[in-house]
């Protein structure tokens, strides 16, 4: 007989064994309220955006000024502005989504055109999922979304190592309101997923796809990916420019249910992006502090190093943004002739700065003025 | 993230003072460029496999410098 009330009286130590609490008596759903990362993607909140917080003319495939490991994936399907919005679902918790706001529009997509959203993720963070064994996992995505435009929109979920491919629909119903979905796809008892640093498990929202994407039958459950599967019954977010699209509290957990969004702190949340991006910069406007100086060309070049906090994923690429200005025992110089990355390590990283005759002297030091938001080193390691 | 329809070239980087070929400079249309080392994981080195597979030359200056 099922209890209806508890006792009113503490258990006495010891008194409750499997007799009284069978094994599997209390379900993974009542469990996982506290379990810290069960959220598989990172930065699900929107909080971090290292590289800026809005970018305008966005029209092909890019991580960019907007929400760090959110990457814009399209092929001539409009143009777009991309930002990190404070509008967000009342009373949730969430500070922050992301936006998408179609500039450009193009209400007719060619077959092969296609805009969505995506989030990359590392395989080596996916063994938990059992992928190819009998007991692959089940997996829930959960997320609040609002667009002026209604209808049925896909969320298509790819596992690269093994070329696998499930899609599910969902609706927004009310234009202009937030509404929170949820949605559970099956273990891949065929799939896999290797034990790498590579990519794992790519989830994308579509929101437009022409036909050689739309033209097939929904995978609705795993099989090996062709096009014409990923985004039937996509509408097209693109077809007018007064068309928006927010989303946050992404959420993707093992298991059939969905529970509360994990908040993270904002500084952990940001130490997992900066395994992928790292800005490097000083908000101050004086003679900053940058690294130590590893090699000096009183003619032509000189050399600092950077150290990243945390190590990167692999080796990232270098580029900068603005106009850096370099100091070190001297006035601060602009108008080098080439700024460049050198023996790039998933550890430390140096700049070279190139000018003849640029005049400055030896140190053990270089300061570099990164003192604004559009003027910082930039080392990507993304997937 | 370099995005292959960006590429203008690709030129190989020597290391300074050592001389030594360890990666590349990618030059874009309307962005400054990228140096991407010489790493199958890095996705730009990816793209710049993709873009010589469409038949396209990466430019060797030399060292020396």
């Amino acid at each position: 007989m099922a209890l209806t009330t508890l006792p009113t009286a503490a258990f006495a130590t010891g008194s409750v064994g499997t007799s009284q609490l069978a094994d599997g008596a209390v379900t993974t759903e009542k469990l996982v309220a506290d379990v810290n990362f069960r959220n598989l993607i990172i930065n699900g909140d929107m909080t971090v955006s290292q590289r800026g917080t809005t970018q305008t003319g966005v029209t092909s495939t890019a991580y960019g000024e907007w929400c760090d490991r959110w990457n814009f994936d399209a092929s001539s399907a409009g143009t777009w502005t991309l930002s990190q919005s404070s509008t967000v679902p009342t009373g949730q918790g969430f500070g922050y989504s992301l936006k998408y706001d179609c500039t450009t529009a193009d209400a007719s997509l060619g077959a092969s055109d296609y805009v969505a959203l995506r989030t990359l993720l590392e395989a080596q963070n996916l063994q938990q999922l059992k992928y190819g064994t009998s007991n692959a996992e089940s997996l829930t995505l959960s997320f609040w979304v609002r667009s002026n435009k209604t209808g049925t929109y896909i969320v298509w979920f790819y596992a690269d190592d093994g070329n696998r491919t499930i899609s599910k629909a969902y609706t927004i119903n009310s234009a202009d309101t937030w509404e929170k979905k949820t949605i559970t796809i099956d273990g891949d008892t065929a799939g896999t997923i290797n034990n790498d640093n590579g990519i794992g498990f790519r989830v994308n929202f579509f929101l437009g796809a022409g036909s050689n994407y739309t033209s097939g039958t929904l995978a609705s459950s795993w099989q090996t990916d062709s096009n014409s599967i990923r985004a039937a019954g996509q509408v097209n977010l693109a077809d007018n420019t007064a068309n928006e699209w927010y989303i946050t509290g992404v959420q993707l957990e093992v298991g059939t249910s969905a529970s509360d969004f994990e908040f993270l702190p904002y500084d952990v949340n940001l130490q997992r992006c900066k395994r992928y991006f790292q800005r490097i910069w000083m908000n101050r406007s004086d003679n900053n502090f940058w690294g130590p100086q590893r090699y000096f060309d009183a003619n032509n070049v000189i050399l600092g190093e950077t150290w990243f906090s945390p190590e990167m994923r692999t080796q990232p690429s270098f580029s900068y943004t603005g106009t850096p200005i370099i100091k070190n025992n001297g006035g601060g110089v602009t108008g080098w002739t080439g700024i460049t990355g050198g023996q790039l390590s998933n550890t430390r990283a140096e700049v070279q700065f190139i000018k003849t005759g640029h005049g400055l002297t030896n140190s053990n030091t270089l300061a570099a003025n990164l003192s604004d938001s559009s003027t910082f080193f930039k080392y990507d390691a993304e997937l | 993230m370099i995005n292959l329809n960006k590429i203008i070239s690709v030129t190989k980087n020597y290391s300074v003072p050592e001389n030594i070929f360890d990666s590349y400079i990618v030059e874009l249309e309307n962005e400054n460029p990228v140096h991407v080392p010489l790493n199958e994981a890095n996705s730009d080195y990816q793209e710049i496999l993709e873009w010589v597979a469409l038949g396209n030359t990466i430019t060797d200056n030399g060292g020396g410098e």
